[in-house]
This record gives structure tokens, sequence and C-alpha cells, in this order.
């Protein structure tokens, strides 16, 4: 049974315990999906402790960009919301497709905001429409900045 | 652990797994008291009769299913196209088997079951051609490799050798060898479906394990074993006398059904868990990580 991505973070960030990163080490020495995720939250992960670095809290200086780069955040919650869509998009994909098709629909070079439109497609295609409607449903649904052609 | 859940069409897989499961039990149960009982009774006679109903329930539940998945993909849709042909193939092994069921006499019967085989393949060999024309169009196709040549050129040498065996002996076969050169028409379409599904199994390793890409590996091993089949009947009866080829029919036929009745309940299973409220869907990957797993 493949381990959960919360338990992968906890893994990643060395909070899993000794038994059980114990264990998943097991797991992920004979499971390429899980090495993928794991992969994905690690580069996710230094995505994100990168861009905490470059701010450099520790000055006057950096603590004001750091201010005001969360008031732009909240001025526009579209770019929160994006995101958001993304990671949908993207668990949809891994939902009905499977992990690796994240790969094939995420070309490289491709623009973030292709993707939903890219696996609307796809789902278009592979579910039917009205299945595919169902799941732009759901992947639109509660987000501020979904507008209707985002997510098609 | 999620807890299964077997109502509605969605968990048709499910139900299909289980009665594969089943089958094959009893098949291996039947096998061991017939070897146990120095095979004293005649596989021969019983085979029709015995394997003949369950696969063309499972045939049957096969074209249900792809009439379920035909629904879901309107006029225009692209792989509508696909689906067609593919009901079409699930409905020449169900009719031709309910009607086989049906008809008293072996000579409507006969004909009519070697007949279906080939137009089966025929129509499951066009029904693959836009799968792979799509799939490729998306990035999920890759060039064929060594093996996949390696293996379609077994079945292709497979099928010749069948065609020069059928040629050395149909000049005495009458009626009979009329009957085993329709079934022979088969083959030259299973060579095509075998290439087709080498390049499925590509394209398929490259979506990873959804419940489409299982509808499609569904078809791909439907398709496999089918080839395995016709291969173990022409094979092991030259070597080993134990193994009639009523035998290896028996155990195979049923197997095959149900995995290519797989192909389409993983199509209704993936369309019913997108349309089904959000409420009663399954527990999500993601649910409860933080943002920054996601």
């Amino acid at each position: 049974m493949h381990p959960s991505i919360a338990t992968l973070v906890a893994f990643c960030d060395g909070e899993a315990g000794e038994d059980r990163s114990r264990r998943i080490a097991r797991h992920l020495a004979k499971c390429e999906t899980c090495r993928g995720r794991l992969r994905l939250i690690r580069s996710e992960k230094d995505g994100f402790s990168a861009g905490a670095v470059a701010q450099g809290v520790d000055t006057q200086q950096g603590l004001d960009e750091v201010l005001s780069a969360i008031a732009n955040w909240r001025r526009s919650p579209s770019t929160a919301g994006a995101s958001e869509l993304r990671r949908r998009v993207r668990r949809h994909i891994e939902t009905y497709f499977g992990f690796a098709a994240l790969s094939v629909a995420e070309r490289p070079g491709m623009r973030a905001e292709e993707l939903p439109g890219r696996a609307s497609e796809m789902l278009d295609v592979f579910l039917g429409p009205a299945a595919a409607e169902a799941v732009r449903d759901d992947a639109l649904g509660g987000l501020a900045c979904a507008g209707p052609e985002e997510g098609r | 652990m999620r807890e299964a859940n077997l109502d509605g069409l969605g968990a048709a897989p499910r139900w299909i797994g289980m009665c594969l499961g089943a089958y094959s039990i009893a098949d291996l149960l039947v096998l061991y008291f017939w070897s146990g009982a120095g095979q004293i009774f005649s596989m021969q006679a019983s085979s029709d009769s015995i394997s003949a109903l369950p696969v063309t329930a499972m045939a049957a539940v096969n074209l249900f299913l792809c009439l379920v998945v035909l629904r879901g993909f309107p006029a225009g849709a692209p792989l509508r196209p696909a689906w067609m042909l593919a009901t079409g193939a699930a409905a020449a092994q169900a009719v031709p088997g309910v009607m086989a069921q049906v008809l008293e006499t072996d000579s409507l019967r006969t004909p009519l079951l070697t007949a279906s085989g080939p137009i089966r393949l025929a129509l499951l060999a066009l029904a693959l051609l836009p799968v792979l024309r799509i799939l490729r169009g998306f990035g999920f196709w890759v060039r064929p490799s060594a093996t996949d040549w390696a293996v379609s050129g077994i079945v292709c040498l497979f099928a010749l050798c069948r065609f020069a065996e059928a040629g050395v002996a149909s000049p005495a076969a009458g009626q009979t060898g009329l009957q085993h050169w329709i079934s022979l028409a088969g083959l030259p379409f299973l060579c095509v479906l075998v290439l087709e599904a080498m390049l499925l199994r590509q394209s398929v390793v490259r979506m990873g394990n959804g419940p489409i890409s299982k509808c499609w590996a569904a078809l791909m091993g439907g398709i496999f074993l089918t080839g395995l089949a016709e291969l173990a009947v022409w094979v092991v009866p030259h070597y080993s006398r134990v193994w009639p080829p009523a035998l290896i029919e028996w155990l195979t036929r049923f197997p095959i059904a149900a995995v290519f009745a797989l192909a389409p309940a993983y199509q209704v299973a993936a369309q019913r868990r997108a349309t089904k409220p959000a409420a009663s869907a399954p527990e999500e990957l993601a649910a409860g990580v933080p943002a920054l797993a996601r």
C-alpha cells in the first residue's frame, strides 16, 4: 500500500518517526510512483525555501518585501486561485489517468495557465463531454478567480 | 484502507474481478479433480456446454457496459467511433453466443460462432486505430520498440504457420475445412491487434494507474490473452496429449471475455466517479494534506 502524501511530507521533513521512516524508505526503494511523488514534494519544498531565503527576512528591507508580497497576495486573490486551480487540475489528472500522466500533461516549457485547458481537453476526449463537464465544475467550484473560460 | 463500494455501475470492475476470481478457482478445482480422477472423463464432450454460457453472459455484460459508455460520447466526440466499433465487437461475441444457446442444430450454430471471431477481431483492430491516433496527439504514444516488433513478429509467424498447416490439410477437409479457414481469417487481424496492443501498452505505461489507463490496459490484456490462447491451442497439443485444445479453450475463454469486459467497466467507473456528487466522492489522494505538498 502506498504511503499518503501527508506521510511523504512528514518523511521529507524528517518528522515521520524512526520506524515509520524505515518502512517508507523500504517502500520507496521499490516504488517508482512514490519516488516520483517524493521528488515533487521536495522540489516544491525547495522552491518554497529558496523563495523564503531570497526574501532575506532578517533585515528591515527583507521584512518590508515580505510584507509587501503578502499585501499584494491579499489584493490579488486570483493568483492564489490560479494556484489552487492548478493543484485541483493536477489531482484530477492523477485521479483519472494516473500519476505518470502529469508529466505528459505538463509538457516542458508549457506555461502554468495552459495546464487547465490541456487537462480539460484530455478529460473531454477520454471521459466524454458530460463527465468532463462535471470534473470541470468540481475543479472550479469555490474558486474566486474561476471564470467559465479558465478551466475549459 | 478505503472500503470497497459495490453499489452501482461504478463497481462493475470489482464485480467482474470477483466473477473472474470465482470462475478461475472453480476451473482449477475441476481441473484438479479431473486430473485426480485419471482424466477418465472426456473434456472434449463437456467443454462447449459448460463454458459457453458464462462466456456468453460475460460477453453480454461487456456489450451492456459498452452501450453505457457509448451514451457518454455524443456524436462528434473523438472517441465515439472507437467505442462504437468496440460495442460492435462486443455484439459480435454476445449475439452469436446467445443465438447459439437458442439454436438447436449444430449446422447453424458452429458457423455462426466460427464467423463471429474474425469479425470481432476486425472490429477491435479498427476501434484501436482512432484511440492510438488520439493518444499520440496527447503525447502518450512513443515509437514501437524492438520488443514490440519482436512480439508482433512472433504472432505473424504463428499466423503463417497456421495458414501453411491449413493449406496442406485443406484438399481433404471439405466442410470442416471451410469452417477452419473462416476461423483462420481472424489471424491477420490478431497480428494487427497485437501490434496495436503493444503500442497501447507504452501509452498506458505513460499514463499511470487511473481508471482511464486501466480501461485501455484491460483491452490490451484481452488482446494479449487472445493471442496467447490461440498460440497455446495450437502449440500445446503438438507436445502434450494430456492438454487437448478443447481443454485449453475451456480454461481461457472466460478469462478473456472477463478481461475484455473490464475495459468498458473501468470507463464506466471513471465516468461515474466524475459525475457523482462531491460528497460521495472517495477519499482523495490529497485530502488533508498541507498546501505545500499538493
